[in-house]
């Protein structure tokens, strides 16, 4: 559809990769492989650029300054549990990444079920776009690494009001909740600046494309 | 920089990351997965009930309960709360330091630690390098995996039946005989009436509604434990349940609950309640006993002609042989009944038709065997053992127990054992002189000390010296006592494997933890109705198994492949093959008897139904001609005095049933100086043990902030401060725990109640949520077993009396801790 080649702008690019990025580093551990992409030069120029924006370059700096410690499997597998203790298991000591648990009006006795409205409202959105959650990554859809590669999907095929008003709603509502549990949380410092980082890029962008 | 060229800036490196793929795909790609249909109302069942359920968009959305269950248990709302639940297990995980370390990690680690996502893979690899490590260094007697539970129900996906079937397949193990729920029971009834009798049919209702003119509800709470059943239950006792209480009300039966405590059924019933002090029942049961021969009250043709020994029991009750006569009033200073009321006890018991029906509770305490050895005597007294609606029971409040049954067969189960002439990979049976069988509830006695050497039923039991236990759908962290001692000796095992759907506190203290699917994410066949056998239930999927978990058949089919036996263990037979097999060995087992359509035909239907049973009366055919239909004991007969037991010479267990003082007593007995509080921990009233604990907000239907409910006395209460909603501090010398009131005048002064099955929850001992894994932690939501004594019941049963405890409690001032119970392991130190 040439219309929706519109929207595929450099400038849009630009956004989706970094919402991929997001998305990438909070789907899953960091193995050698990942680890290995993002230290590499073009990574690092694509951080260097990040990290021009005042807002992001602190964050920026926190996770390239643990990315450069994990030289070990053993730092790697100490990162792994970080990852597990924060997104894996429970939720009430964790920093359950499910927008369910932070959207909605549950208080703190009030547990919230899995796979309940939020990832069947995510499903439709996706299905809207012919898109589902690979079944490799057999996570509810309200998942923040799905939302995040929804709207990296979003960025090059879609307007900048529709854009704003999802991110707005599902994304932006939340993350800085979600981003003070896992600073609370995180026994480590990656995924803290990680949250951090997301919440501010989202907050930014999500202003950026209601101006525009 | 203007956000224009930041961005084109941004594209402009070019990063694409190949590795992190993306996490979303073309949705047309994975169409085939909608090939359940959501709107059709599908079968289903579990211990709380057999269900229909329905879906919307793929999840479970509707529970209902099966036509043919008149009587569904609330439970029924936290059905969906199990599956959906936030603590569900959902990779396969492993303790970071066992990953690093192996059998040499820092096990003090465990219950407090970090953990790391792994493939299934990488887990069942570890799992069997475990299992390999063990049996070459120390052969069979290192290994236990034979600590079982109550799993979730369906006869071909058993987690038992599966664990071990494929651990067996590995090598020999440790095993276990008994269980925590009537250890007691089950070792002496043998000798006494034959059989366990806990586990077996009882008298129809039927006939006990139409003969009966009292019902003695000894210690027994049916209308509470009637709600779960072992297998997909369908609640028909609770119909004959209600015609009862339609009698009571009318006069025509006579229903004396002897408890401490009012209990739901009494409450239901509307009927009597006769308050004896706790463990003091034996003490009850001998004055009433006194008096029957006093008055010349009991049966002696029936004594002469179905039992054994009185003459040697006699004695003992007239005090002859140990100078203390078993009076009403001797009764009376230990039991708080009084004389008048034992008298008249007596009295009542032997006019007309009288029924005993015991719990189960009762056996769970130091002597446990004792109290229902005498009341196999004071039913032989009464004379009235294969009579209907006569006599005495030790299940009516379990399993459909009483319903009639219909006389089919039930389906059989995948094998727990190996098949004929397979041989496992270790194939060593050298225990190194110690037992392949242990007391069930001794395991952690084992693990501390290895080598000693115990009596148990007529045996000598050597502990063997265990490093690696292996669970599944079992929870042990619920259900053992002594939360500190266990954390010792969990200390001392170099692997721990538990498999679970939910992070319980038992995989909260492993180190491998594999994700088991729920009931409602595979496909299955069980009986429906229990003892009644009423008919075979579908138990038909619901939605795929979430997250990485699998179902026990899949787990362990994948880890017999690593063993190179995948095709010993499946038979070479997938899901459904075994369905099949199951369904029509069970149709050919009923052939000519009862008509079953064919399997496809019983798939799409989703159950077959027997009928209804006959009335039938436990004992009779032994009434009837003693010789032709002998009790399985000894001598054939009721044995009031048991040669076998008397050889065996136990000072906890002699030869004839007799009253001995605990070794912690409330009102008035050993230890209630210090601690005057007796603590009951019996079977919870919404849920199964620790099953469904988790679900959350079904929980909240009956916690008190956010806790387990402690239900106390309101003198006691006052006495202390509390009110009702206050959450309270419960201690001993063993543990603590945190508990919310709830003040009610069902519970008598000096006694409270915590049911088990609540989530063990440890933080720091001051509420700090550092330190849970310590010796002296807080529990935090309120697990009875934070508390009770791990000792055996005597030297016969070696059986669990978790209700030997006495403790105290008080209004709580310190740091009110967040619960900490059903959230995943909670990592505290780094």
């Amino acid at each position: 559809m040439t219309d929706k080649q519109v929207y595929a702008t450099p400038m849009n690019q630009g956004r989706a990769m970094v919402y991929r990025l997001l998305s990438s580093l909070f789907a899953k551990e960091l193995d050698q492989q990942l680890l290995h992409e993002l230290t590499s030069s073009q990574a690092q120029a694509f951080f260097a650029q990040l990290a021009s924006d005042p807002l992001l370059a602190q964050d920026i700096a926190s996770l390239n300054s643990v990315l450069n410690t994990l030289n070990t499997d053993r730092a790697l597998l100490e990162l792994a549990a970080d990852y597990c203790g924060l997104f894996l298991v429970g939720t009430k000591h964790s920093a359950s990444p499910y927008a369910s648990l932070y959207l909605g009006d549950n208080d703190a006795s009030d547990e919230i079920l899995l796979f309940g409205e939020q990832h069947q409202q995510m499903k439709t959105f996706l299905q809207q776009s012919q898109l589902t959650v690979q079944s490799e990554f057999p996570e509810p859809a309200d998942h923040i690494a799905v939302i995040l590669a929804y709207v990296a999907h979003q960025a090059c095929c879609s307007d900048d009001k529709t854009q704003q008003a999802f991110i707005a709603q599902y994304l932006n509502a939340w993350l800085p909740q979600f981003t003070d549990k896992v600073m609370t949380v995180d026994s480590g410092n990656f995924y803290a600046a990680l949250a951090r980082l997301t919440q501010a890029w989202v907050a930014s962008d999500c202003d950026a494309l209601q101006v525009s | 920089m203007n956000r224009r060229d930041f961005l084109k800036g941004l594209a402009a490196t070019s990063f694409v990351s190949l590795s992190s793929a993306s996490v979303l795909a073309p949705f047309k790609a994975l169409a085939a997965a909608g090939t359940m249909a959501n709107d059709d109302w599908l079968t289903t069942g579990s211990h709380f009930g057999a269900f229909k359920m329905k879906r919307k968009n793929g999840v479970i959305d509707q529970v209902i309960p099966f036509d043919l269950d008149k009587y569904p248990t609330d439970m029924i709302n936290g059905v969906k709360g199990l599956v959906y639940n936030p603590s569900r297990v959902r990779y396969p995980m492993v303790r970071l330091d066992f990953l690093l370390n192996g059998h040499k990690s820092d096990t003090s680690q465990r219950g407090d630690f970090r953990f790391v996502r792994v493939t299934w893979d990488k887990a069942l690899n570890l799992f069997k390098d475990s299992l390999d490590q063990v049996q070459t260094k120390y052969g069979p007697s290192g290994l236990h995996a034979g600590q079982t539970g109550w799993r979730a129900t369906g006869q071909l996906h058993s987690s038992t039946s599966h664990m071990q079937r494929a651990v067996g397949m590995h090598g020999n193990f440790v095993k276990k005989i008994g269980d925590y729920s009537t250890g007691a029971g089950q070792t002496i009834l043998p000798y006494i009436l034959g059989s366990t009798e806990v586990y077996a049919q009882g008298t129809s209702w039927p006939l006990i509604l139409e003969q009966s003119d009292t019902i003695i509800l000894w210690s027994n709470d049916p209308y509470k434990n009637l709600q779960v059943g072992w297998n997909a239950e369908t609640h028909e006792s609770y119909g004959y349940l209600a015609q009862l209480k339609e009698k009571v009300k009318q006069g025509k039966i006579r229903v004396i609950s002897i408890d401490p405590v009012v209990t739901k059924t009494q409450q239901y019933l509307g009927c009597e309640q006769l308050y004896v002090n706790p463990q003091t029942d034996v003490a009850l049961m001998l004055g009433i006993a006194h008096e029957m021969v006093i008055k010349n009250l009991h049966d002696k043709k029936f004594i002469e002609g179905y039992s054994l020994g009185f003459e040697h029991f006699l004695p003992y009750l007239l005090g002859e042989s140990d100078g203390i006569v078993k009076t009403p009033e001797w009764a009376s200073k230990i039991t708080g009944v009084t004389p008048e009321i034992i008298r008249d006890l007596a009295k009542v018991m032997t006019k007309g038709r009288t029924q005993i029906m015991m719990g189960w509770c009762i056996q769970r305490q130091q002597h446990g065997e004792q109290p229902y050895w005498m009341a196999a005597v004071l039913a032989t007294m009464i004379g009235q053992i294969g009579l209907p609606g006569g006599g005495i029971s030790y299940g009516h409040h379990y399993s459909s127990i009483g319903v009639p049954s219909s006389g089919a067969a039930a389906p059989g189960a995948f094998p727990r054992n190996l098949d004929e002439g397979q041989k496992p990979l270790f194939d060593n049976n050298d225990f190194k002189g110690a037992s392949s069988t242990i007391p069930v509830a001794r395991w952690i006695d084992a693990i501390l000390e290895p080598g000693k050497t115990i009596d148990a039923n007529g045996a000598r039991v050597t502990y063997p010296d265990i490093k690696m236990m292996v669970f599944s759908g079992n929870n042990p962290w619920n259900h053992h006592q002594d939360r500190n001692k266990m954390k010792q000796a969990f200390k001392k095992l170099e692997c721990v494997v538990t498999i679970d759907m939910n992070w319980t506190a038992t995989c909260r203290f492993s180190d491998i933890v594999l994700p088991a699917c729920t009931t409602f994410e595979r496909n299955d066949i069980d009986v429906y109705g229990s003892y009644a056998n009423r008919g075979v239930l579908a138990m038909q999927k619901m939605v795929e198994p979430l997250f990485e978990s699998l179902s026990d058949f899949e787990i362990f089919t994948r880890f017999a492949k690593i063993m190179g036996k995948e095709q010993e263990y499946t038979r070479g037979m997938s899901e459904f093959d075994w369905l099949k097999k199951l369904y029509n060995e069970c149709k050919a087992d009923n052939a000519g008897k009862f008509d079953m359509p064919d399997f496809d035909t019983f798939w799409k239907d989703g159950y077959v139904h027997f009928g209804e049973g006959q009335p039938w009366t436990r004992h009779a055919d032994f009434r009837n001609d003693p010789e032709m239909a002998p009790l399985g004991t000894p001598s054939g007969l009721i044995e009031i005095f048991s040669r076998k037991i008397a050889q065996f010479n136990y000072d906890d267990c002699p030869g004839h049933p007799t009253w001995m003082e605990k070794s912690e007593r409330s009102h008035g007995g050993p230890g209630s100086d210090k601690y005057p509080v007796w603590m009951q921990s019996c079977h919870p009233d919404k849920r199964l043990h620790s099953q469904m604990c988790e679900s959350e907000q079904y929980r909240a239907t009956y916690t008190v902030k956010g806790r387990e409910p402690v239900y106390l006395n309101p003198t006691d209460a006052k006495q202390r401060g509390i009110k009702d909603g206050d959450i309270v501090r419960v201690f001993n010398d063993r543990g603590q725990l945190l508990a919310g009131a709830v003040v009610s005048d069902s519970f008598p002064p000096g006694v409270i109640r915590i049911h088990e099955g609540a989530w063990y929850g440890p933080v720091g001992k001051d509420g700090s949520k550092q330190g849970g894994n310590e010796i002296g932690a807080l529990c935090s939501y309120g697990d009875p077993n934070t508390l009770t004594q791990d000792i055996g019941t005597s030297k016969l049963a070696q059986a669990c009396a978790a209700y030997t405890c006495l403790v105290n409690f008080e209004k709580y001032q310190g740091k009110v801790p967040e619960v900490s119970s059903f959230s995943g392991p909670i990592e505290t130190q780094v």
